[in-house]
């Protein structure tokens, strides 16, 4: 049951991740590779903020979420202005450079040591200690950031997303704020993302740079466009398929070692496949990059 | 000083090889091709393999780990972009692509060879003085030679051959080029040939220097794309010229504060000029936005 649980956890901290991309992936159609960098932002935010300063579920949570909103305007400013190759790149720099501030940050992160001890959340007196507190904590994050980028994608301002996505030029020529659109939904995507982070930060309460790479940005991708790409359910299928596919590795007796390498064998092959057969994804409605 | 500066044309001589490969290929094609890094990658484990395994003199193995890297280049230009291109797919799908492509060969070559670094060299490698004191290893020496060797050969073959300029003429306009009659694959097809065959060149001296791990090849991938965002892109005097400035600053942070802060100068480099100077060092502009 424990394990059970431990997977059900897992895969709402994967949903939020793939809900936040695909705001940036499926609604606006511009690609991220930093989505991994806000994820760790997030993770030792929170770490951070609860070890040094005793901080509770909501502070830390909050500050987590503003520091990784502040660290994306950074990238998206520049950047998108510019041809989407030019903000693609940037978020593949900022990824490198975010796995490097974290390694080598030590003061503040440690470095490849890792934070370990991060307490459980504190609610208004209350610390979530048990894996089923856990999972009522996850599964209510989880629920509440996939119902933030419902709204937003069935919102006035998600419909200027789709706009920019289908036809930028357009989408400008009636009058919408392109730019300030797309830097706002970067900021609420890498937010949401840091949220994430927080939840897996508490969840495992030991965090090192190795779990926040290029590696598991581009699986978060995978999820949402092997889920289908700009659908609400595609983010939860891919999720959900990523995270337990590779725990049947487990049962036919791979040793972890090999199980996580397998694993990223499948989902990079998987993710080639289905961008060769079927670009939608399983369930999305929008042949991502049209 | 001049050690310091010696270090950092060797730096932005790797950074050159790597980035000429690339750029070939993204001017061509127009798509990012990051699945390149694990090309440079499977070029050091090809050499490893080869040598060590297989107890081949070097030169064979470096040899025959550049024919077999250009093969596989070649077989994702076939396997895997030509199709999608074929069903009119998006760069942005064929970038995607690369990356499951990057993802899976990682995770492949980690299966095949551990996690843990690996090395072909044979014993310490001596260091040779030069000039004012400078000491440079001989693979150093090397990645200076091949690398001035790989931008003549690109600028000889880009400018000097009929194949050349049917790839420049595909680069600025490939309908256009369609309609002239230009083989456009078997253009594709040289143009990842070549361009692995000198990214394996990269990720073999690279390997040389260094250790063979399976994640070796980002890093310095990111490395000459900035750099070939800086320079200008299209422009090879440009990719020089970014990576020199790239490896100069990394260098010379390094000697004031201290190496952990070498790659974090480079992204304040690449977002100042995206800010400032976003065509580049040598660019121009790119076009508006076409409809």
């Amino acid at each position: 049951m424990i394990y059970l649980a431990h997977i059900v956890v897992m895969v709402a901290i994967y949903v939020v991740l793939a809900a936040s991309l695909d705001l940036l992936v499926g609604q606006t159609g511009i690609l991220s590779l930093a989505h991994a960098a806000f994820y760790g932002i997030g993770a030792y935010a929170v770490a951070v903020l609860t070890l040094r300063l005793g901080a509770s579920f909501l502070t830390a949570f909050l500050a987590a979420m503003i520091v990784s909103a502040a660290l994306s305007v950074l990238l998206s400013l520049p950047s998108l202005r510019l041809r989407e190759d030019y903000f693609v790149m940037a978020t593949l720099g900022f990824q490198l450079i975010a796995s490097n501030v974290l390694g080598n940050w030590i003061d503040l992160t440690r470095g490849p040591l890792g934070i370990a001890g991060v307490p459980g959340p504190r609610i208004l007196g209350w610390v979530v200690t048990s894996q089923w507190g856990f999972v009522a904590l996850t599964l209510l994050v989880a629920g509440s950031a996939w119902t933030v980028a419902a709204c937003i994608s069935a919102s006035p301002f998600g419909r200027v997303l789709r706009a920019i996505r289908e036809d930028e030029l357009v989408a400008e020529a009636l009058g919408k704020d392109t730019i300030g659109s797309k830097i706002k939904v970067v900021a609420i995507s890498a937010m949401l993302a840091a949220a994430a982070g927080g939840l897996y930060a508490y969840y495992v309460t030991y965090i090192d740079p190795s779990a926040f790479t290029i590696t598991e940005s581009i699986l978060v991708l995978a999820m949402v466009i092997i889920g289908g790409a700009g659908s609400r359910l595609g983010s939860i299928l891919g999720a959900l398929l990523l995270v337990v596919t590779p725990e049947l590795l487990r049962f036919f007796g791979f040793p972890d070692s090999i199980a996580a390498n397998t694993r990223q064998f499948l989902f990079g092959s998987v993710l080639v496949l289905v961008i060769m057969i079927r670009p939608k994804g399983l369930v999305g409605r929008y042949g991502f990059g049209r | 000083m001049a050690q310091i500066v010696a270090n950092a044309v060797i730096t932005a001589g790797s950074y050159l090889l790597v980035g000429l490969g690339f750029s070939l290929i993204y001017t061509t094609c127009r798509f990012f091709h990051l699945a390149h890094a694990v090309v440079l990658t499977a070029a050091a484990y090809s050499t490893f393999v080869l040598h060590v395994w297989l107890g081949l003199p070097l030169s064979i193995s470096v040899a025959g780990a550049v024919a077999l890297t250009a093969a596989v280049g070649v077989s994702m230009e076939l396997g895997i972009y030509r199709p999608l291109r074929k069903r009119q797919g998006s760069s942005s799908e064929l970038l995607v692509a690369s990356l499951g492509v990057y993802v899976s060969i990682q995770a492949l070559l980690t299966l095949l060879f551990g996690a843990g670094t690996r090395t072909f060299r044979d014993g310490e490698i001596a260091s040779v003085s030069l000039l004012w004191s400078v000491r440079v290893t001989r693979p150093q020496i090397a990645v200076l030679v091949a690398s001035v060797g790989a931008l003549s050969a690109i600028s000889l073959f880009l400018y000097r051959t009929k194949l050349g300029k049917t790839v420049r003429a595909v680069a600025s306009d490939p309908d256009l080029a369609v309609v002239y009659g230009v083989n456009v694959n078997r253009c594709f097809v040289s143009v990842f040939a070549l361009g692995s065959a000198i990214g394996a060149v990269a990720g073999i001296l690279v390997g040389f220097d260094g250790d063979v791990t399976p994640t070796m090849g980002f890093r310095i991938l990111v490395m000459s794309v900035v750099a070939l965002i800086v320079g200008g892109i299209g422009s090879i005097r440009g990719l020089a010229l970014g990576c020199l400035l790239l490896a100069l600053s990394q260098h010379l942070t390094a000697w004031w504060f201290s190496s952990r802060w070498q790659d974090g100068i480079v992204f304040v480099i690449f977002i100042s000029f995206l800010l400032w100077r976003p065509q580049g060092i040598l660019g121009r502009l790119p076009r508006s936005a076409s409809v």
